[in-house]
């Protein structure tokens, strides 16, 4: 239960604002003094009418003569909000590595991230939890086995953005606000995949270790877009498959509600990458070849291994078997749909990869793909 | 370690049926039947599943300290081997607070969005000279907000796992504060006005740099600029002009609860479980008074207000100050008290005039 001096204000208490310590009374007899108000005329541009669509007043609406702006190159070095008169005086404070445009744009930023507000959902009541009935051990059993997985690794998605947005300058503030909805979204996902290991019988079953501190991984990336080719393209894209997947896993309604609203969120996320690498190749034909090189590494790494829940032979592989086939005893069909799952992970990541212009990887043999798809298909 | 029931019966299915088909590996299902705690079953309640329903038996069992470098949920089998994440804050008080995962749930049901939960179409043209002061506010809310997001985004990926609720919580924070940042952007640029001058940013340059631990972030994040944040938008709220205006003070207010909340109980607990944090404490506000105060010289964000609540530029050096000086009274009497609330003590003698000043105000 919250309590605590600002409880009033929690819950939406009008009244509250009536509590003591905040005064009646005002003397007008007092002190008067003169106003310097020179300040009024050091603003950012005036004149500003942003009106509201049949969306609301979204951010796409209040980008507007040079607030609408954005610099290539921030120089921005004190945390101010982009279109705001600069003080000469103000600190230095601002340590961010993000200062190129390029290294971390997208179109369609505004959207995503407007988007991202309207679909929030709570896992305490928008999940039918009710509809959750026993399960048959084995598949109990593996139910909890990949909810363990992804309680485990759906926070990955949410330190590193977190990690990257604090070094962001706010003149990015749109792609910025995205990534801080991405981090909202993945601490939901933690959440409801413990909410449904506990819910039924089970528990938490061994963690895999699947998101470790080893080069490639996620976590230690040194670069945004590096991160973003790693998590986004590659690992949230594997994910958001099974997730769409989902009904072919659900035992119950609550199953099935979870992975919708689950791939509804990571889809923007996916979106997200997808366009920002778009934005990169338009913009940085010179760094073409690195993200390449990223490609090549997601695709060794993070496609085939430990963080795909449907990857080579892992625990929560073998739980996805079970689920699909419907139980032990149909482990072979269950594999055969993980296999056809696996081979629509990579059609889909080639699909992805292509819109966001580096189809060639795939004509030009440079990419593994098609190899491991033979491979699902064998 | 619980057994689960499956566990052998699946092993010895599998072992005679799967592997049969040709391509199809047999299962290893070394995995199954390792849990810590089987036959959990956490029913919904009028609320829902929360977060907090789940903090039975040992999935409840929160340890002062936690060492695992890696992501392993909290009852889960840790994995051995795994190479080490680094997570630099694993006591847990250095972020604890009880109502974290109630804090979690209670914001996301109080989800809001300010593309459709504001009445913009209620904001009619004010006189210039109040449009400007209104305008320089939200500028300096934006960088208020500004400083939340990379404050908190900061700490967050350094936080163990085992306090998963605290994680998730800030999570609600550092988007209720992209969302703050949003709101006051918008209202600057949508009444005929537009962003004003930044601020002086000593305050933020002071939570920005405190590199002595996440519960010195709090201190000054919440406890100092959160009380005076609070204090100003309950002010605003009451001299606001409009229903939009009305509607985002509201909003905020309610966000920013929350972040109090969890901010106080946490100084709370780190005073309660570590010896000298009270001592800590006492010696970060005695510096950070002196940059509150510095910082509170600069006239335009007090000129600002003085206009606001006066409604224009006439009365805004008798009533409208009037109201800050009540407002600034009101912040300085709920900082100290919080402070004393706290156990922390604070003898106004060793602080600035120009903040003491406002204590006899009210």
């Amino acid at each position: 239960m919250v309590k605590g001096p600002y409880i009033g204000y929690i819950l939406g208490d009008l009244n509250y604002r009536r509590e003591p310590g905040m005064s009646e009374a005002v003397d007008l007899a007092t002190v008067e003094i003169e106003l310097k108000l020179d300040w009024m005329n050091r603003q950012g541009e005036w004149q500003t009418h942003a009106k509201p669509g049949k969306s609301g007043l979204t951010l796409a609406d209040i980008q507007i003569g040079s607030y609408g702006e954005t610099p290539e190159i921030s120089d921005n070095m004190t945390g101010r909000p982009r279109g705001a008169q600069a003080r000469p005086g103000s600190f230095r404070i601002g340590n961010y590595s993000v200062r190129t445009k390029n290294e971390i744009w997208l179109e369609n930023a505004s959207f995503l991230y407007e988007e991202a507000l309207q679909r929030q959902w709570s896992s305490a009541t928008d999940v039918p939890w009710h509809t959750i009935e026993p399960l048959p051990d084995d598949i109990e059993e593996a139910q909890c086995e990949l909810a363990t997985f992804l309680t485990e690794v759906e926070f990955v998605a949410g330190d590193v953005p977190a990690r990257w947005i604090s070094e962001t300058t706010p003149d990015y503030f749109e792609p910025r606000n995205v990534l801080l909805a991405q981090v909202m979204d993945e601490a939901r996902h933690m959440d409801v995949f413990r909410k449904r290991a506990l819910a039924n019988g089970g528990g938490l079953m061994q963690a895999t270790g699947g998101t470790a501190g080893v080069v490639g991984s996620i976590d230690l990336a040194r670069d945004f877009t590096e991160m973003s080719s790693r998590l986004h393209i590659s690992g949230e894209g594997a994910v958001l498959t099974i997730f769409r997947m989902g009904e072919l896993m659900a035992y119950n309604d609550a199953e099935k509600a979870i992975y919708r609203l689950c791939a509804q969120d990571e889809a923007r996320h996916v979106a997200f990458g997808v366009m920002h690498m778009r934005y990169m190749s338009e913009e940085a034909p010179d760094r073409h070849e690195e993200i390449e090189c990223y490609l090549d590494e997601a695709e060794r790494q993070i496609l085939a291994g430990s963080q795909n829940p449907a990857g080579n032979q892992t625990a929560s592989s073998e739980a996805l078997a079970i689920l699909l086939g419907g139980g032990v005893a149909h482990y072979d069909e269950g594999f055969r749909k993980l296999m056809a799952i696996r081979r629509r992970q990579l059609v889909e990541y080639m699909k992805r990869v292509k819109s966001a212009g580096f189809g060639k990887r795939f004509e030009n043999g440079r990419s593994q793909v098609k190899e491991m798809m033979a491979v699902s298909a064998a | 370690m619980a057994k689960a029931k499956a566990s052998q019966a699946a092993a010895e299915s599998a072992a005679g049926q799967a592997g049969a088909i040709d391509g199809i590996p047999q299962p290893k299902l070394d995995w199954a039947g390792r849990s810590n705690q089987w036959g959990t079953r956490v029913k919904p309640n009028a609320y829902g599943l929360r977060l907090g329903d789940l903090n039975v038996g040992i999935y409840g069992e929160i340890p002062d300290q936690w060492q695992d470098q890696t992501r392993n949920p909290r009852g889960a089998i840790p994995r051995k081997g795994v190479p080490p994440l680094g997570f630099a804050i694993r006591d847990k008080s250095d972020l604890w607070a009880e109502s974290s995962g109630d804090l979690y749930e209670e914001a996301i049901q109080r989800r809001w969005a300010p593309a459709t939960d504001i009445p913009w179409n209620t904001l009619k043209p004010l006189n210039e000279g109040l449009e400007r002061a209104i305008c320089q506010v939200s500028t300096e809310l934006c960088q208020y907000a500004n400083c939340d997001v990379e404050t908190i985004t900061s700490w967050q990926h350094q936080m163990a796992y085992g306090y998963h609720e605290v994680k998730q919580f800030l999570a609600t924070a550092s988007f209720d504060a992209a969302r703050q940042f949003e709101a006051f952007r918008k209202r600057a640029l949508s009444n005929g006005g537009g962003l004003g001058l930044e601020g002086p940013g000593q305050v933020n340059r002071m939570i920005l740099e405190s590199r002595g631990g996440w519960t010195e972030a709090v201190t000054y994040l919440f406890l100092m600029r959160g009380t005076f944040t609070m204090t100003m938008l309950r002010y605003l709220e009451r001299y606001a002009h409009n229903d939009a205006e009305r509607a985002l003070y509201r909003y905020t207010l309610q966000d920013k609860a929350r972040q109090m909340t969890y901010g106080l109980e946490h100084l709370q607990y780190s005073i309660a479980h570590q010896d000298d944090m009270a001592l800590i404490m006492q010696q970060l506000l005695f510096i950070g008074d002196r940059v509150w105060a510095r910082e509170m010289k600069d006239h335009v964000l007090m000129e600002a207000l003085c206009v606001v609540f006066a409604g224009g530029i006439s009365d805004a050096g008798t009533t409208g100050y009037a109201i800050y000086r009540q407002m600034m009274g009101d912040f300085m009497n709920s900082y100290v008290d919080t402070c004393e609330w706290l156990g922390v003590k604070r003898q106004p003698e060793m602080m600035p005039n120009s903040m003491t000043q406002y204590l006899k105000v009210n």
